[in-house]
């Protein structure tokens, strides 16, 4: 093989050795690179938005969610509770009253809502969904002094502490220490009895609720469980308990086992769960897709550098047929005169594969990285370079010496990557007013391992066929025609 | 003949197509090369010398016929043999020099070589003696492309010579010089033909070669007469 590399290394340089890797190399060796370096990124960003919409949810959701069919209320949930905590895949349960509820605020006279109200036992809540962390204020339901405070301002029966979705506070127009009032149920007129008047409770803003997951900042309410017990008269009872497990990527499993730990008898009803994965299927099938179609895409974008690959080195075997027919004169064989020009394509590839894998690396760190870079401005040492390479344009008689030319190369490179650095920098969401949609504050960037060797195993297969049929077209090339090609 | 003969063409036949219609070049060519010899072929131009060149060579294949070297038919070995066995016997000369302008001299030279050689030092010490032999010792890391007409076909010379072939195949070897250069290449032939006894065959219209030769077949339409 020493005789293919000394050949085919020789080729990869130009003819007049001014410049180290002739033009046509180049361009080919950039067009894999931007391929595989782009595949890289884009693939980061859609891992990124994965991983950070799933730890997310893992971080204030239950991974498993059991309710009986028709969601109705059972007792002895402490006893079930207890029965899922048995389970050594479980971290944790909290049983949980979830309904819904129309409300007005005290300044209004009209409902202005229907939201979610899910009644709870703060510790218990604690250990699945992390609740307590994302309040801003107190999460003591019973004994809060604005509790108090409210009732004796107001003169009015306040039936508990409600800590409320952020978002859904602004727009209700009420902040801490407001109440806010539901609408139970309808009771009849104390004298008219052809008329239903509302029931109504009382509840103080204890505080507000933010995980940053839109559902819940926007359409929750939180209240202590047994006030929700009571405000239905479900004594000791619930309709769902919370499940949080060691490993939220079993859920499913886990999900069957705890329906048939749980004991229901026939009267109560069938029970049934629901995973974090079900309630977001529809999101992660989506970036599935998503990725898939980039997948699809960017080999095709390497496809296009393979093209290039191909048409380099069938220009290159019209440009070397004479001197395939001297190799062949000289005895090389068919095998040795493609392997020279699978060599060749091989080395492009490859460099381009390993220049652009570096690149896309790099360019997902900078996008990551919040480190303080210096200001764009600094990105203009890159006139120095230009300022030279202008100056040797015009004088042409200056003649480039092996060391200078290295220099030059060495501050065109330590120019670009510095530019690079000042210019690459984490993409505010915020700032693009997408922090909502997303959820996030800067754009996510999550190098899949696994992605970038596939897409280079990719791209070395695409490669490799690429320098195929150019090869063999050398291979195949009649000596004597071949000498007599001019 | 007492000699036996290290080249044996039987009823050598070559045709071109061009589309439907036959073209025969070479009809019939029996011939017989010894060993050390010096052989000139000449005729018109067109005849087939080079083609005959080619076909002695391997480079080419016969219509008809049969090319034996020390009795075993080259033709009937596979591709890859075919190749190794062009690499290691026979050395070529062309009219032009048909050196690899991305190689020095001293690359030239040795590429026959390096071909199947593992040992590349021993390799580029064989290729300077010979550079050193044509006398361009100088010239070493020179491209084709900064020598001179004869220079490189010293260059191709010395080529030809790296495996210590039995047999150099010249096609017009001074064809494309002038006087002098054409002198001294002649002289460089001659003097490696008593020197290491090797097998020449040469295709010329220079008659001062033909005579020098010790053999001359003249090749008139396809045949040797």
């Amino acid at each position: 093989m020493r005789f293919e590399w000394f050949v085919a290394s020789r080729y990869l340089r130009s003819r007049r050795k001014q410049s180290f890797i002739s033009i046509i190399s180049i361009i080919s060796i950039g067009g894999v690179a931007l391929g595989v370096a782009t595949v890289i990124l884009v693939i980061a960003v859609l891992n990124g938005v994965e991983h950070g919409l799933k730890d997310r949810f893992l971080a204030n959701e239950a991974h498993v969610v059991l309710r009986l069919f028709g969601n109705d209320f059972f007792s002895n949930y402490q006893e079930r509770v207890a029965q899922i905590e048995g389970m050594e895949e479980v971290v944790a349960a909290s049983p949980v009253i979830l309904s819904q509820v129309a409300v007005f605020p005290e300044h209004s006279e009209t409902i202005q809502d229907v939201i979610y109200i899910k009644g709870i036992e703060p510790k218990q809540e604690d250990a699945v969904t992390g609740f307590s962390q994302f309040v801003n204020g107190s999460v003591d339901f019973k004994n809060s002094p604005l509790i108090k405070e409210a009732a004796f301002l107001r003169d009015e029966t306040i039936t508990g502490g409600i800590i409320l979705g952020a978002r859904l506070a602004t727009r209700l127009g009420i902040a801490k220490g407001d109440v806010l009032r539901f609408v139970v149920k309808l009771v009849k007129h104390p004298i008219d009895e052809a008329r239903l008047l509302p029931d109504l409770a009382n509840f103080v803003v204890l505080g507000l609720y933010e995980s940053e997951m839109a559902v819940y900042d926007n359409n929750f309410g939180f209240i202590h469980i047994d006030a929700a017990q009571a405000l239905y008269k479900k004594a000791n009872r619930v309709n769902t308990i919370f499940v949080r497990l060691k490993e939220a990527e079993l859920a499913s499993q886990v999900a069957a086992r705890i329906e048939e730990t749980v004991q229901f008898t026939v009267l109560e009803g069938m029970p049934t769960t629901t995973t974090w994965m079900e309630t977001h299927a529809p999101l992660f099938s989506a970036l599935r897709l998503e990725k898939i179609a980039t997948v699809l895409i960017e080999a095709l974008i390497i496809l296009v550098a393979a093209f290039n690959i191909a048409s380099t080195l069938i220009m290159t075997v019209m440009e070397k047929t004479k001197d395939v027919g001297t190799l062949r004169t000289l005895g090389a064989s068919r095998g040795n005169i493609m392997s020279i020009f699978m060599i060749q394509g091989g080395v492009i590839g490859m460099l381009g594969m390993t220049l652009g894998t570096t690149l896309g690396i790099v360019l997902c760190w900078l996008l990551a990285s919040n480190t303080v870079r210096p200001s764009y401005w600094f990105a203009f040492v890159l006139v120095v370079p230009i300022l030279l390479q202008v100056v040797i344009a015009l004088r042409r008689t200056l003649s480039l010496r092996g060391s200078l030319k290295f220099g030059l190369g060495l501050l065109w490179l330590v120019g670009i990557a510095f530019t690079l650095y000042c210019a690459v920098r984490p993409i505010s969401l915020v700032e693009l007013g997408l922090s909502h949609i997303y959820q996030m504050n800067q754009l996510p960037i999550k190098v899949s391992w696994f992605f970038v060797i596939f897409i280079n195993v990719l791209s070395f297969l695409i490669c490799w066929l690429a320098t195929l049929y150019p090869a063999w077209q050398a291979a195949n090339l009649k000596p004597v025609e071949a000498l007599q090609h001019e | 003949m007492t000699k036996n003969a290290l080249i044996r063409i039987v009823d050598l036949q070559k045709s071109y197509y061009d589309g439907e219609t036959e073209l025969p070049v070479l009809q019939g060519v029996n011939l017989e090369v010894y060993a050390s010899e010096v052989l000139a072929v000449v005729g018109a131009s067109g005849v087939g010398k080079s083609t005959l060149l080619h076909i002695i060579g391997t480079l080419d294949r016969p219509t008809a016929g049969r090319v034996f070297y020390e009795e075993h038919n080259v033709f009937d070995l596979p591709d890859r043999d075919v190749a190794r066995f062009r690499n290691e016997r026979i050395g070529f000369v062309f009219q032009f020099h048909h050196l690899l302008p991305e190689f020095t001299a001293l690359e030239n030279v040795a590429m026959g070589a390096l071909i199947t050689s593992p040992n590349s030092g021993a390799v580029y010490e064989k290729a300077r003696e010979l550079l050193d032999y044509v006398q361009l010792s100088e010239r070493l890391e020179h491209y084709p492309s900064q020598l001179s007409g004869g220079e490189r076909q010293r260059v191709a010379i010395a080529r030809a010579l790296i495996n210590q072939p039995k047999v150099v195949l010249a096609d017009e070897p001074t064809g494309n010089l002038d006087r002098r250069s054409s002198d001294s290449v002649l002289e460089l032939l001659w003097n490696l033909n008593v020197k290491s006894g090797q097998t020449f065959i040469i295709v010329t219209h220079n008659q001062e070669l033909a005579q020098r030769a010790d053999r001359v077949v003249h090749l008139v339409d396809g045949k040797v007469v």
